[in-house]
């Protein structure tokens, strides 16, 4: 038996104090009616409707939003081509060099990512702006879309494949009708891990993006070497509540699916 | 059957070739030739239709003269140093504070341990940036931490944090710490129980097991987790520009300063070729205690 | 197989639904299958047996299509099967992990390959009612397959890999996943269906057991080569091999010299020992010969036979009981160790023989086979 005792329950309280309280903090502040960030001036709103009213940061937002969406729907195709290719497609020329490829971008700092693809946009003439954060972002993001999907289709029982083969499926058809949709939890938690990585993303962005358009981060992150701002308290509750919800919901979800099959195969076991 | 493989395999392939290998390839040679007050600001520049003369030419100009540079200039030496010393320190603290949490989490009840799962990986969801700025506040001069503390009593007068190493350490130990967490829990859970009822019916201690057995069967789980935040960690851009001050020393800021500010891209180039240089020794351990794990599971 | 239906193998003008010919399987150094000939008759129950690792599964894996031969051609109905894909054969597969499609319930499952077969839509819900009542689950069709037990998901794949009535249905360990009390009725119903359906079935299985149970045939390989294919009786039986007669049940081995006596042999195996009189199963048998024979064959006794020429008194060492017979380790003055086994016809009696009991042990001329060394 495992036992939980007080230092565990000491060492939970403490350690997920650490991780959340600054962030709640940022979430008090962010209704707080004075302009000064340490001293309580009483609850307002007012900052949330400054924000909707700055122009500036609505368009970085834009911007971001639209390199989000496109950056990841292209990232999740071609990593989990790059996973299919990796996990199934037996030896290849270049194999090596393939994965290095996929697995290397993962742990490259980002300042040398950026560095790198900013002199390649310049060699080739490429100006910069939403074409190039696209670019960029696919190219890391795709790498992670890849380690999700691959994990997955290495788990999973290659003789399924092989019994649509079996029943009269082309190759096509079987990756359609069956992989897809096994694989399809991976596939899209690969594209929200891609979705967020770009929405999250300054440092890359910092490099390859022009003054013809500034991400949300770039813009957050230059206000925030000014010092801490109430409107950025609301900017990052605004966020901090998206993410929270969105992965409340996704848990929630998927543990009612735990249970429910749970309970059917229970019945299931009665009933055979 | 074979066109499809070919297509579905070149797509990816010639992507990665072209927007991670050939930029890597650019860097080098960018490292290896000279600044110019031109557009772009270095030379020489590669002009193919010179033909074979002109190929070798370029060749001949390319030189390690800003490697030898970076050796020579003690602010680089220092930075990579100070990097090296700022990620090893700031990993110490995450496995100090990340091996209690994950340990606490492994031993809570059955039914909590999706919540608490959660609770690690919601922070990982959210703005790295907004995780970073979250600090500032907290640490500057008159931010949470001092006014509690002074309340408290247990100091006189404020403590100055923010601007400092020690900003820069809780920055990375802050935002890093679920990669630590994470990967001690996987092992954890995964160490039968009944081991450590097996020592202690064999006359070991509660706290002599777990020293004897839970912290040896969690070590590849401790690697793994140490990596995972030491790699970033040392080429951190993000933290020591927001946290640390004008004394901190760390390569990356020096590098986005040194092409931003300086506008000196050779020299740039240089730096981040030397920083992957040194960032492949870890890399190269992660991947073998990896390979370890996965040899284990078979 | 009855006597009543015909055995095709033995019928020179037959013409085989499968035909091996000459086939080798290499994979990188490692050779699978090594210069294979077998045929495989219409409506046959086939069982391909053998240790893991001796090429069985590869050989299924080709017919399948997964896998190409080396070298060699595989004949399906006479046309060779090489450069048909996986998906335009005629040949089915039920796998080991049954590798049913986990986001289908099992209608979809059993439909899954009738809908890629042209066959309308009403004739394709007809069928997998047809198929879900010949393996008795049709109150599960609208389950997925996460939602049913071990042994219903058995039959959805059986149900699935019969539903296009294929030529030839290929049955990959079918039964490994399964309990012991289960895998039994299982067998039975596999035979029975297997009639009902009229399909040529081809098993591989590593548990002989199984493949006496439920082939007409069985193929004994190792290392890629086939020992001996032939019918469950004659395999135990008749083994050509020692290797055979050790694979399938148990058997005592004796390596002797054989003299032959017109249609007698007389095999000295021990000095100081009585010969071994048996019967001639080919002519001129002369030279070093091995002695198969089964425990079950062998009788124990505490008084010497006198109706039988086979008789040799030693030792019981070891007493194995296993409920419904005792197998008796006893040694021979030579040291060499003879398994004799006695039925416990009798409750409550106490043990006839213990430990360190000298005992007799005999047969009769024709128990045991003999075999050139």
């Amino acid at each position: 038996m495992r036992r939980f005792t007080w230092f565990n329950a000491t060492s939970l309280t403490l350690g997920f104090a650490f991780l959340y309280i600054p962030m709640l903090i940022v979430i008090i502040y962010s209704f707080n009616e004075s302009k000064l960030v340490t001293v309580w001036g009483g609850f307002s709103t007012k900052w949330y409707g400054e924000l909707v009213q700055n122009e500036a940061f609505l368009d970085a937002a834009l911007v971001t939003f639209k390199v989000g969406l496109v950056s990841s729907v292209i990232a999740t195709i071609l990593g989990t081509m790059a996973a299919y290719v990796l996990v199934r497609g037996g030896r290849f020329y270049g194999r090596t060099l393939f994965s290095g490829m996929i697995y290397a971008p993962l742990v490259m700092p980002e300042v040398i990512t950026g560095l790198s693809l900013l002199l390649l946009f310049i060699s080739i003439g490429l100006d910069r702006g939403i074409v190039t954060i696209i670019l960029a972002h696919t190219t890391f993001s795709m790498c992670y879309v890849s380690v999700v999907v691959s994990s997955r289709l290495v788990s999973f029982d290659r003789s399924v494949e092989e019994a649509a083969l079996d029943l009269g499926c082309t190759p096509f058809d079987a990756f359609r009708s069956v992989t897809l949709p096994i694989i399809a939890p991976a596939v899209i938690s690969g594209w929200l891990l891609a979705l967020t990585l770009s929405l999250d993303d300054l440092v890359i962005a910092s490099f390859v993006a022009g003054p013809s358009a500034t991400t949300l981060p770039i813009k957050v992150f230059s206000s925030v070497r000014l010092g801490v701002s109430p409107e950025i308290n609301a900017l990052s509750t605004i966020l901090i509540g998206i993410v929270a919800l969105g992965t409340v919901t996704a848990s929630i979800t998927t543990k009612r699916a735990v249970v429910r099959r749970r309970h059917e195969q229970q019945m299931a076991v009665q009933a055979g | 059957m074979n066109f499809r493989r070919i297509f579905l395999f070149s797509i990816p392939y010639i992507w990665l070739l072209a927007l991670f290998l050939a930029p890597f390839l650019i860097v080098l040679k960018i490292s290896l030739s000279d600044i110019a007050l031109a557009i772009p600001p270095y030379t020489p520049t590669l002009d193919l239709s010179g033909g074979w003369v002109a190929f070798k030419d370029f060749f001949s100009q390319l030189d390690f003269e800003n490697f030898t540079f970076l050796a020579s200039d003690s602010l680089y030496w220092k930075s990579y140093l100070s990097s090296v010393q700022i990620a090893c320190i700031s990993t110490f603290i995450c496995l100090m504070i990340g091996f209690p949490i994950a340990y606490g989490m492994a031993n809570a009840p059955q039914e909590w341990q999706p919540t608490l799962m959660l609770l690690v990986i919601l922070p990982f969801w959210t703005s790295f940036l907004i995780r970073v700025y979250s600090l500032i506040g907290i640490l500057s001069q008159d931010g949470i931490l001092n006014q509690f503390l002074l309340w408290l009593g247990i100091i006189g007068e404020p403590l100055v944090i923010l601007n400092t190493n020690w900003a820069v350490y809780i920055g990375i130990v802050y935002t890093y710490c679920p990669f630590m967490i994470l990967p001690i829990y996987a092992t954890l859970t995964k160490l039968d129980a009944s081991l450590l009822e097996a020592a202690e019916d064999l006359g070991c201690s509660r706290t002599s097991a777990f020293w004897q057995i839970t912290v040896p069967l969690s070590k590849s789980g401790i690697i793994a987790g140490c990596f995972l935040v030491f790699i970033p960690a040392l080429g951190e851009f993000v933290i020591p520009s927001l946290l640390g001050g004008s004394s901190t020393l760390m390569i990356g800021k020096v590098l986005f300063e040194e092409f931003f500010a300086n506008r000196d891209w050779p020299v740039a180039g240089a730096v981040a070729v030397i920083l992957l240089l040194i960032l492949i020794i870890p890399i190269v351990l992660y991947q073998r205690n990896e390979q370890k794990m996965m040899e284990a599971k078979k | 197989m009855p006597e009543t239906t015909p055995n095709p193998w033995n019928d020179p003008t037959a013409k085989p639904l499968i035909q091996f010919k000459n086939v080798t399987k290499r994979f990188g150094n490692f050779t699978a299958i090594e210069d294979l000939n077998i045929d495989i008759y219409e409506k046959e129950f086939f069982a391909l047996l053998g240790p893991s690792g001796c090429g069985k599964t590869t050989m299924m894996r080709m017919l399948a299509g997964f896998e190409t031969p080396t070298s060699g051609t595989i004949l399906l109905d006479g046309q060779d099967i090489s450069p048909i894909p996986p998906n335009k054969r005629s040949v089915n597969m039920m796998f080991q992990s049954y590798a049913l499609f986990p986001h289908l319930t099992v209608f979809d499952n059993i439909a899954f390959g009738l809908k890629r077969s042209n066959m309308p839509k009403g004739q394709i819900a007809d069928r997998v009612q047809e198929m879900l009542r010949l393996v008795q689950i049709e109150k599960f069709a609208n389950r997925k397959p996460e939602q049913i037990s071990g042994g219903q998901r058995q039959r959805v794949a059986l149900a699935r890999a019969l539903a296009k009535a294929p030529k030839l249905l290929l049955l990959d360990e079918p039964l490994s996943a399964l309990d012991k009390k289960l895998r039994q009725e299982t067998q039975f119903e596999l035979m029975d269906i297997q009639e009902k359906t009229g399909t040529t079935f081809v098993i591989v299985t590593h548990d002989q057991e199984e493949a006496m149970t439920v082939a007409s045939r069985v193929a004994v390989m190792d290392h890629g080569k086939l020992k001996q294919v032939d019918t469950p009786d004659r395999i135990y039986e008749a083994p050509n091999s020692a290797y055979v007669a050790d694979f399938i049940g148990e058997v005592n081995i004796i390596e002797g010299h054989s003299t032959t006596q017109r249609d007698t042999v007389s095999i000295a195996w021990a000095k100081g020992q009585p010969e071994i009189i048996g019967t001639l199963s080919k002519p001129g048998m002369d030279g070093n010969v091995t002695f198969l024979i089964r425990p079950e064959k062998i009788v124990i006794s505490a008084e010497k036979p006198t109706d039988r020429r086979n008789t040799f008194q030693g030792k019981v060492v070891d007493i194995a009981y296993l409920g419904n017979l005792s197998t008796y380790y006893v040694q021979m003055p030579n040291g060499q160790m003879i398994k004799a086994q006695a039925a416990n016809s009798r409750r409550r009696s106490s043990r006839p023989f213990t430990w360190e009991d000298t005992v007799w042990l005999s047969w009769t001329d024709t128990a045991g086979i003999i075999l050139d060394r």
